[in-house]
């Protein structure tokens, strides 16, 4: 698990949590079915999340949040740990110290979710590729909303570039070493760069892939807007199920999914086993097994979506993008059980090596000395935050599929209807448990 | 999950002694990598002269523990990979043997040695911190075993 691809002279991710008990896996996968079986008997039976739904927060709190000082202060933030990175990146020496891998690999990807499931969707507060876009058109005196072409494509070049950085992250060769780092930051930030002055905002509002990684998990956090935009607090149901179905949502829902569980599977025994005794290139195997997993991913919902359809009597169009919001607190669940040890650990470990970019033996931060706390990856803590993560993950997903069937479905036939989705949500609950378990 | 032991310690000892005492220092690997004080582990080259093949599994001054012998020829790693379980505390003997020069690295115990062609190399894994820890060679990237600190 978190076994990102690694040289001899780096670290990230050396350690790997132990296999989940058997005990727990059984727990889980009992759970599952439970809470499903009382999911379809108990749950309401008229659609009931309803997109004005929440507790407003006091309106200082409402006023700060949305202040210009407050989102200036994220922004100054954002740049200044982006030219740090970029400090190191360009300046630094290539070796175990430097922080860039643990930046990209475990504070981008790991950290970001985390973060945004608890606070909502800040990278579009703290994306400098935003930042630089608005600079950029602020200093050409051309308005913000200037774009060359209607952006059209919703969530599908997410999708793509979110399956790029799993790859690079699981997959690519060298990929914590500062050339290939180089390479691939440099050339994110100028595609997306071009790609925001061609489409304009719309682009980074749903197909920059940290935005969507950012507000697709952001949308479970306690903290949202509601309809009228104002500030709420509310379940994490209400942010899935208030997204408007765009094209490419299915596909990136189930990349954020597929790539975690890819990341689990590699682990398996037998499959590293084969795969590195190959006559075919390695990469090649763990290529096609990522892409084969996301599509397994996606393909399973649309076909469970299609059975639902066709059980509800329905038309199938649209249906399947209707069910994807929830693919996210599955993905979530699959997310905090695979990464909790990699942040809490490596997170730190990142932190320290921040306060020396260019390799110097600087301590320009002063956190040079943090080291990682040992309790927070205690083997049986670390379990059960699996066990437990996943299984809410479940019981989320479940209710979402729930709310998201007695919606599109006539009410006679919205509890057979949703069937096949539970099916497949118990399968990917004990999938997700049982990689956990076995590797 | 089975504990992989398809080499017992007499025999995995014998064999490692044995070539060892073959090559000789020749080559000797450079013993502890950065020798920090943290390691948890040492890489050792047995000296020639201290034991002979025929010697029974050492009793008094020799490591505790289980060995294993694992051969890499090209891309095959025998015996297959594993996960062994190995208590905190508990030290792992490995013998790897490669038929090209690479470099073993045995992640989180903060090993990492030369492997020359054909010389059996010894590496001790000492159990200290809980968790799941790869061990590796580089040319190509073979996983020859996984180790479960428990």
């Amino acid at each position: 698990m978190s076994a990102i691809a690694l040289l001899p002279a780096h670290g990230v991710g050396s350690r790997q949590d132990l296999p989940l008990p058997f005990g727990l896996l059984l727990t889980g996968a009992a759970l599952a079915l439970v809470i499903s079986f009382l999911a379809l008997g108990l749950l309401w039976k008229q659609p009931r999340l309803r997109p004005t739904d929440g507790r407003l927060l006091p309106p200082a709190l409402a006023l700060a949040l949305d202040s210009p000082a407050v989102r200036g202060a994220f922004g100054a933030l954002s740049l200044a740990l982006t030219a740090w990175t970029l400090l190191a990146l360009l300046g630094g020496k290539d070796d175990a110290n430097n922080p860039v891998p643990y930046v990209v690999y475990v504070w981008l990807w790991v950290g970001l979710a985390l973060l945004s499931m608890v606070f909502g969707p800040i990278w579009r507060v703290l994306n400098p590729i935003r930042w630089l876009h608005r600079g950029i058109l602020a200093a050409a005196r051309v308005s913000a909303d200037f774009s060359l072409a209607r952006y059209r494509a919703g969530y599908w070049p997410a999708a793509l570039g979110l399956f790029a950085f799993t790859w690079l992250e699981l997959i690519a060769p060298d990929n914590d070493t500062l050339p290939v780092l180089r390479v691939a930051v440099l050339g994110f930030i100028l595609i997306s760069l071009v790609l925001a002055l061609l489409f304009g905002r719309d682009y980074l509002d749903t197909g920059d892939p940290f935005e969507a990684w950012s507000g697709l998990f952001g949308t479970l956090s306690p903290l949202g807007r509601r309809e009228d935009r104002r500030w709420v607090l509310r379940t994490p149901l209400h942010g899935p199920n208030q997204l408007a179905s765009k094209p490419g949502l299915l596909a990136t829902a189930s990349v954020m999914l597929g790539g975690t569980a890819y990341d689990g599977f590699s682990g398996e025994t037998w499959w590293y086993t084969f795969v590195q005794s190959s006559a075919l290139p390695a990469r090649l195997w763990e290529t096609a097994a990522l892409l084969t997993i996301c599509l397994v991913v996606a393909g399973s919902l649309y076909a469970a979506a299609a059975l639902s359809a066709s059980l509800a009597h329905v038309p199938l169009r649209g249906v399947a993008t209707r069910f994807a919001p929830s693919l996210l607190p599955i993905a979530a669940g699959y997310l905090v059980a695979h990464y909790w040890s990699l942040w809490v650990f490596e997170g730190v470990n990142g932190l320290a090596r921040l306060s020396d970019p260019l390799g110097t033996g600087a301590n320009w931060l002063g956190t040079a000395g943090v080291k990682p706390s040992y309790a927070l990856i205690e083997p049986t803590l670390v379990a059960t935050i699996q066990m437990v993560s996943i299984v809410i993950g479940h019981l989320l997903g479940v209710v979402l599929a729930h709310e998201r069937a007695v919606t599109l479905f006539p009410r006679r036939v919205a509890v057979i209807g949703q069937i096949p989705l539970l099916v497949l949500m118990v399968f990917y609950t004990i999938g997700g448990l049982t990689l956990l378990f076995s590797h | 999950m089975t504990p992989s032991r398809h080499v017992r310690y007499a025999v995995a000892t014998g064999l490692a002694l044995t070539v060892t005492a073959c090559v000789g220092g020749a080559g000797a690997p450079s013993a502890s990598s950065g020798g920090s004080a943290t390691s948890s582990s040492a890489v050792a080259t047995t000296p020639p002269s201290a034991k002979t093949p025929t010697t029974p599994p050492p009793a008094g001054d020799a490591p505790q523990g289980r060995s294993i012998a694992i051969a890499v020829k090209g891309k095959s790693v025998t015996p297959a990979p594993a996960t062994v379980d190995l208590k905190i505390g508990e030290t792992l003997t490995l013998v790897v043997t490669s038929d090209h020069d690479d470099e073993l690295h045995a992640h989180g115990f903060d090993v990492e040695t030369k492997l020359v062609a054909g010389a059996p190399t010894t590496v001790l894994l000492t159990g200290t911190q809980p968790g799941l820890y790869e061990v590796e060679t580089h040319e190509p990237p073979l996983r020859l075993l996984m180790v479960a600190v428990r």
